[in-house]
């Protein structure tokens, strides 16, 4: 949330909302029990348009919204499932591909790229432990293209 | 007979890895049985077109495509659930 509002004036931001990872009638997290996040995975598309209503409204989701289809189109095409962060450039490419979730989803990454086109944006409570991108543009678990110095979060 | 052991307890140390990295050896049961069989590394690379493709509109009326979305900016894509 804080990348898009520290970017949102130089890069556009869409959530996409695939299958969920964790419903009750699958492989449920006690975390989603303790926070009363419980929802079996969505059979219909209505279902998994209440969902998303009551994710954007649970925590006023300021990010633009789109909703995958029932046949998981966008998913399959992304590989998106459970999470993941891409970075499209202007014409379109893949600039940054980030890591599957949980274990290599990495808003820093997104981060440190929008910093390297657009310059840092620094808070007083951040921490100085963003993983540098290396000299090939790359950071562990993800694949990222170096943006050109031109004039863009879970 | 030493094969069988061998891999027995190859399947005894990937399942303790498993429960360790899910927390519990259910979790790991149930990472197995719902999370595998959805986890894609997918063949996309820096540098492809981004591929295209319809999504729903909160008010489960309108559509747009993610191509839509590529207007002169980049297009921080960010996938996920609720759970």
């Amino acid at each position: 949330m804080q990348i898009f509002n520290d970017y949102k004036d130089h890069a556009d931001f869409l959530t996409v909302y695939v299958r969920e990872a964790h419903p009750t009638d699958e492989w449920q997290m006690k975390s989603n029990v303790k926070e009363d996040v419980c929802y079996a995975q969505p059979k219909t598309l209505e279902q998994r348009l209440a969902i998303a209503n009551d994710f954007t409204k649970r925590y006023s989701f300021p990010i633009p919204f789109g909703i995958d289809d029932m046949s998981n189109t966008v998913n399959d095409l992304y590989a998106a499932w459970p999470e993941r962060l891409y970075i499209l450039d202007e014409s379109g490419r893949i600039a940054y591909r980030g890591g599957m979730g949980p274990f290599n989803y990495s808003p820093k990454e997104v981060r440190a790229w929008l910093a390297a086109k657009y310059g840092e944006v620094k808070h007083p409570e951040a921490k100085p432990e963003e993983k540098p991108l290396d000299k090939a543009g790359q950071t562990s678990g993800s694949t990222v293209e170096k943006p050109q110095s031109t004039n863009t979060p879970k | 007979m030493w094969i069988g052991i061998t891999v027995g307890a190859l399947i005894v140390i990937g399942f303790g890895v498993l429960s360790t990295m899910a927390g519990s050896p259910k979790d790991a049961f149930l990472m197995v049985r719902y999370a595998f069989p959805h986890m894609r590394s997918g063949n996309l690379k820096v540098g492809d077109f981004a591929p295209d493709a319809r999504l729903v509109a909160l008010n489960g009326s309108d559509h747009f495509r993610v191509r839509d979305r590529v207007a002169g900016k980049p297009l921080v894509l960010i996938f996920g659930s609720f759970t």
